[in-house]
């Protein structure tokens, strides 16, 4: 009999943490792409991420993004060179660039229900440890346990305290770079 | 007639100054990527310890692994295959970790080394050659253990 109730116990237990695993309602990608181009007369120049890590709470609407910034890959290794170096975005001081924010109109997205929605994010990016407030769109995509997030929005390079007043970079790199983000989350 | 052989030689080393230089600046911008599997490993060790010693003191471990250039680097690290999937370039990205590790190493595989990586077996030990590009941390905004990542992977035998 006493093993009998110890074991419901367990079992109750057991049932309560699944449960509460699942309304936890939080979304995990480490499917991810982040890839910026900068266009200038002089060349056009991409680089391509697939290192970071994202995460979407689907009640509270947060959304949080971490981003290895030596996983960017360029087609130049020079290129690649400047942008990890010191007078770029000193990686080996700085090696994650990360934003957190805050899904506006998350009663706009039913997470439950396959379908395109669009979604508001405002909050903040860090780079270089330099923070800035954001506000930008992106589409959300559910197709049943799958939910993938796709958004394009510039950066201005000088609000992040990377700046170039002479030399090559000066003239090839674009004062403003399109960065574009697709992630796929699962739950966790 | 001295004059003129001066200047001749003169003519010749400045022209052969601006090819040298040309080329080598030609070299420099076209200069190829690294190629980390022909490159020698810098460290050789398990998931586990690469982890603990990223968690053990983050600054330390990126001062000694990271490298200002970005050509960080470049691992063998030995471990249990935990998942095996694919990224957005269709490139195999394989998780070594052990049970009970609070993070573990994902090791994305290149176009030439994926398919290598796809007859992986789960549950079996691997060692995986590549290059390190960032390490493990627990993230407060994440609230999750991120791994030490490796790019650029292919399996070796040690």
């Amino acid at each position: 009999m006493k093993k009998l109730v110890f074991l419901s116990a367990v079992l109750t237990m057991f049932t309560t943490m699944a449960v509460s695993a699942q309304v936890s309602g939080k979304l995990v990608s480490s499917k991810t792409q982040i890839k910026f181009f900068s266009s200038t007369p002089a060349e056009d120049i991409q680089a391509v991420n697939l290192t970071s890590v994202s995460t979407i709470n689907r009640e509270t609407g947060e959304v949080v993004f971490s981003v290895p910034m030596q996983g960017f890959e360029f087609e130049k290794a020079l290129m690649q060179k400047h942008f990890n170096g010191e007078d770029f975005l000193n990686t080996q001081t700085y090696p994650k660039a990360k934003l957190t924010g805050k899904i506006t109109n998350l009663d706009k997205i039913d997470f439950t229900k396959d379908g395109t929605y669009t979604a508001t994010l405002e909050g903040e990016m860090t780079i270089k440890e330099t923070t800035k407030a954001v506000k930008e769109n992106g589409t959300v995509t559910v197709k049943g346990d799958l939910v993938e997030v796709q958004s394009k929005f510039n950066l201005t390079l000088a609000d992040f305290g990377i700046t170039f007043v002479k030399g090559k970079p000066s003239t090839n790199i674009a004062k403003a770079v399109e960065v574009s983000v697709l992630s796929q989350y699962l739950a966790e | 007639m001295k004059r003129k052989k001066i200047l001749r030689i003169a003519a010749t080393l400045v022209i052969a100054g601006l090819l040298i230089g040309g080329g080598v600046g030609l070299y420099m911008f076209n200069m190829p990527q690294r190629d980390v599997q022909a490159a020698k490993a810098d460290y050789t060790l398990t998931g586990s310890q690469i982890v603990e010693e990223y968690l053990a003191g983050r600054e330390a471990a990126n001062s000694k692994y990271l490298s200002n250039d970005g050509d960080s680097k470049i691992l063998i690290v030995t471990g249990v295959v935990n998942k095996i999937s694919d990224d957005f370039s269709g490139q195999k990205v394989v998780l070594l970790k052990s049970d009970g590790d609070k993070a573990g190493v994902s090791a994305t595989f290149t176009p030439e080394t994926s398919s290598k990586a796809a007859d992986l077996q789960i549950g079996t030990t691997v060692s995986i050659k590549g290059v390190i590009r960032s390490g493990a941390t627990y993230d407060n905004d994440l609230g999750l253990y991120e791994n030490v990542v490796l790019e650029k992977c292919d399996i070796v035998t040690l």
